[in-house]
């Protein structure tokens, strides 16, 4: 069996593509990418970037459940709203009328979030574990409505419909280049740890979850424990992207739990490619870039990323990341055919 | 009702072809546009009256049904052996541009058709006989629906293919042929509650999201591809949640989901579901 990117140049590229697969090439274009892009004149973009970081780690979140454990969540949102409840709470807790907030105070309510998060998604994690598939989709969808409609409904607390307005972090994060750098940083640290998790034998043992639930009960795996604990993390990372949303935005709103926002996740992970560990971030990076430019442009917004979605369902169930590596595959195979012939014609020593 | 309506083709679209539409409550305010915009055409000509919602409201469900049977035809039926997450993205990206389209079409104000009536009094209180048209036509479509599937032989055939669709391909039944009329059913019925509704509900961008979640509460509480069940969850999840709202107004679809909650931790195929798919 050739190498399957034996037509490219033995360079790091391919090295790299070897020892990490596709996600880890597109991992380092993308990271080279972010660290460039404050470069880029215009503040809109620099948002627009930390847009991508915040919703590609949610995304990626979801994709723990979806890519790695076969499950889809149409209430990861609600991990995602806790999280930034969690902090936008604290943060206005600290400071009751509003204004700057301390640093040691702004990380304690950062620090706050995961756990929230994590909380929350044991509580569900229980009831939601016993079931698969679309029981599994809409028990999540049912969790997340109850309670995007409690912090909707419960006012005294948490300002109901209003949303938390002016969730102003300190000082130096206020510039937005250095609060895309932190939020660079907490992402690519949540990212690696995600990774680590990931391509650990619990890792692995999702993967087993996603293919044969029934086999791997059979060697005697606890699959629900499993599940849960996945559930857990899952809710935990996306509680980080939660909690990076507050301040990035300066208030926060019911609507971040609402299934709604869970779609976006569902999205991400489609459009990148939900069998990859980088798809979903790739995912944020169109959706969100497409937002940006398409609603310059026209309000209609919603028919754009609904073609978008159209396509790649029907033309590219892999999401983009498939697309490329299908691509690669196939250059792959004309470079090895390529490649034989040139020996057979070697071994005739009809050619040079 | 109208939730039962939907719920129903929601429920039968389900539990045949074990594709869950998102996209069913888009159909449904599509539908009732349509009518509305008829209907408008229509007064340029006639008098104002119930009698011209008739015409109107079978257009409707016609126009609805061939449209029905093109999504059908061409996004639906490549679905069948997808993953579940593709399938529910390609019914939610139908709401989306579907939703754009009514836009495009339309524009953003509410639409509605105003029927003269004169009240009658019944119990006590001066009532709008409108209604009770509307709950005769919702139990005369559930009575229906019950007939066709439990008394006549097509009936069976697509509650056969609810069981085991390899089975009933084996005997020679042209699988294809009775999920695009399934499909299509579905929406036309959406198609007909949303025409009768239309004197009732204002058609506004935006309520069919909401009220596709109601909808997947009812059909997950009574059960897939049960037509009594839907039928019984709809009328709970009506009284439950008009009597929350006196006691809650906020939090009352809360209320809903607890249920929900319930149920699936429960009997996750339903009240009145069979346990075969769990």
């Amino acid at each position: 069996m050739c190498p399957r990117v034996s037509v490219l140049p033995q360079n790091t590229f391919a090295r790299a593509y070897r020892r990490y697969g596709l996600s880890g090439v597109i991992a380092a274009v993308l990271a080279a990418g972010f660290l460039l892009a404050p470069l880029i004149p215009g503040q809109f973009w620099i948002y627009v970037a930390t847009e991508i970081l915040i919703l590609g780690l949610f995304a990626m979140s979801f994709n723990m459940l979806h890519g790695y454990m076969g499950q889809i969540s149409f209430g990861h949102a609600a991990f995602f709203g806790l999280g930034a409840y969690a902090t936008g709470l604290l943060m206005r807790f600290f400071r009751p009328s509003g204004g700057e907030i301390g640093y040691l105070e702004f990380f304690l309510s950062l620090l706050a979030a995961p756990p929230v998060a994590a909380m929350g998604a044991l509580v569900i994690s229980i009831f939601c574990v016993r079931l698969t598939g679309i029981y599994f989709a809409i028990l999540t969808l049912a969790f997340g409505e109850l309670l995007y409609y409690i912090v909707f409904s419960w006012y005294s607390f948490t300002k109901g419909d209003d949303g938390v307005q002016g969730l102003l972090p300190p000082p130096f994060f206020q510039d937005p280049v250095n609060f895309y750098y932190f939020t660079f940083a907490v992402v690519l640290a949540a990212m690696f740890l995600m990774w680590r998790i990931l391509e650990s034998p619990f890792g692995y043992t999702l993967r087993m979850l996603r293919d044969n639930q029934r086999r791997a009960a059979f060697l005697g795996i606890n699959v629900r424990l499993h599940m849960s604990a996945n559930f857990v993390i899952a809710g935990a990372f996306a509680g980080i992207a939660g909690a990076l949303w507050g301040p990035f935005e300066r208030s926060i709103a019911p609507g971040l739990l609402g299934w709604q926002e869970s779609g976006i996740a569902v999205f991400m992970a489609l459009i990148g490619g939900s069998k990859f560990f980088i798809g979903p971030m790739v995912g944020s990076a169109i959706y969100t870039f497409l937002q940006a430019f398409v609603t310059i442009y026209t309000v209609y917004w919603p028919l754009t990323i609904g073609l978008v979605i159209m396509m790649i369902v029907l033309f590219a169930p892999g999401g983009t990341l498939g697309l490329i590596e299908d691509l690669l595959k196939r250059i792959g195979k004309v470079g090895a055919a390529a490649a034989e012939q040139r020996d057979t014609a070697n071994q005739d020593g009809t050619a040079p | 009702m109208v939730l039962f309506l939907l719920s129903a083709g929601l429920s039968l679209i389900f539990g045949v072809m074990n594709i869950l539409n998102f996209a069913h409550a888009t159909f449904w305010l599509l539908a009732g546009y349509i009518t509305v915009t008829i209907y408008n055409y229509l007064l340029g000509y006639f008098e104002p009256g119930f009698y011209l919602l008739i015409p109107a409201v079978v257009a409707a469900t016609a126009i609805m049904i061939v449209v029905g049977l093109v999504v059908e035809r061409f996004l639906i039926r490549r679905m069948y052996n997808r993953e579940l997450a593709e399938q529910l993205l390609l019914t939610f990206a139908l709401v989306l541009i579907l939703g754009d389209v009514i836009k495009l079409i339309w524009g953003v104000e509410n639409r509605r058709i105003f029927v003269p009536v004169t009240p009658v009094e019944a119990f006590g209180a001066f009532i709008n006989p409108y209604y009770f048209f509307l709950i005769g036509a919702g139990l005369a479509v559930a009575i229906g629906l019950w007939v066709f599937l439990h008394r006549t032989k097509y009936g069976k055939i697509v509650r056969a293919a609810v069981y085991s669709r390899e089975m009933v391909s084996a005997l020679g039944i042209r699988i294809p042929l009775i999920y695009a009329g399934v499909f299509a059913a579905g929406i036309g019925i959406a198609a007909f509650a949303a025409g009768i509704f239309s004197p009732l509900l204002p058609m506004a961008l935006g309520v069919d999201i909401d009220i596709i979640i109601q909808c997947f509460a009812v059909v997950v509480i009574g059960g897939f591809g049960s037509i009594l069940g839907t039928f019984v969850a709809s009328l709970l999840v009506g009284v439950v949640y008009s009597f929350s709202i006196l006691l809650w107004p906020d939090g009352a679809l809360a209320v809903i989901f607890l249920i929900v909650i319930a149920v699936l931790t429960w009997r996750p195929w339903g009240l009145f579901g069979t346990e075969l798919r769990s």
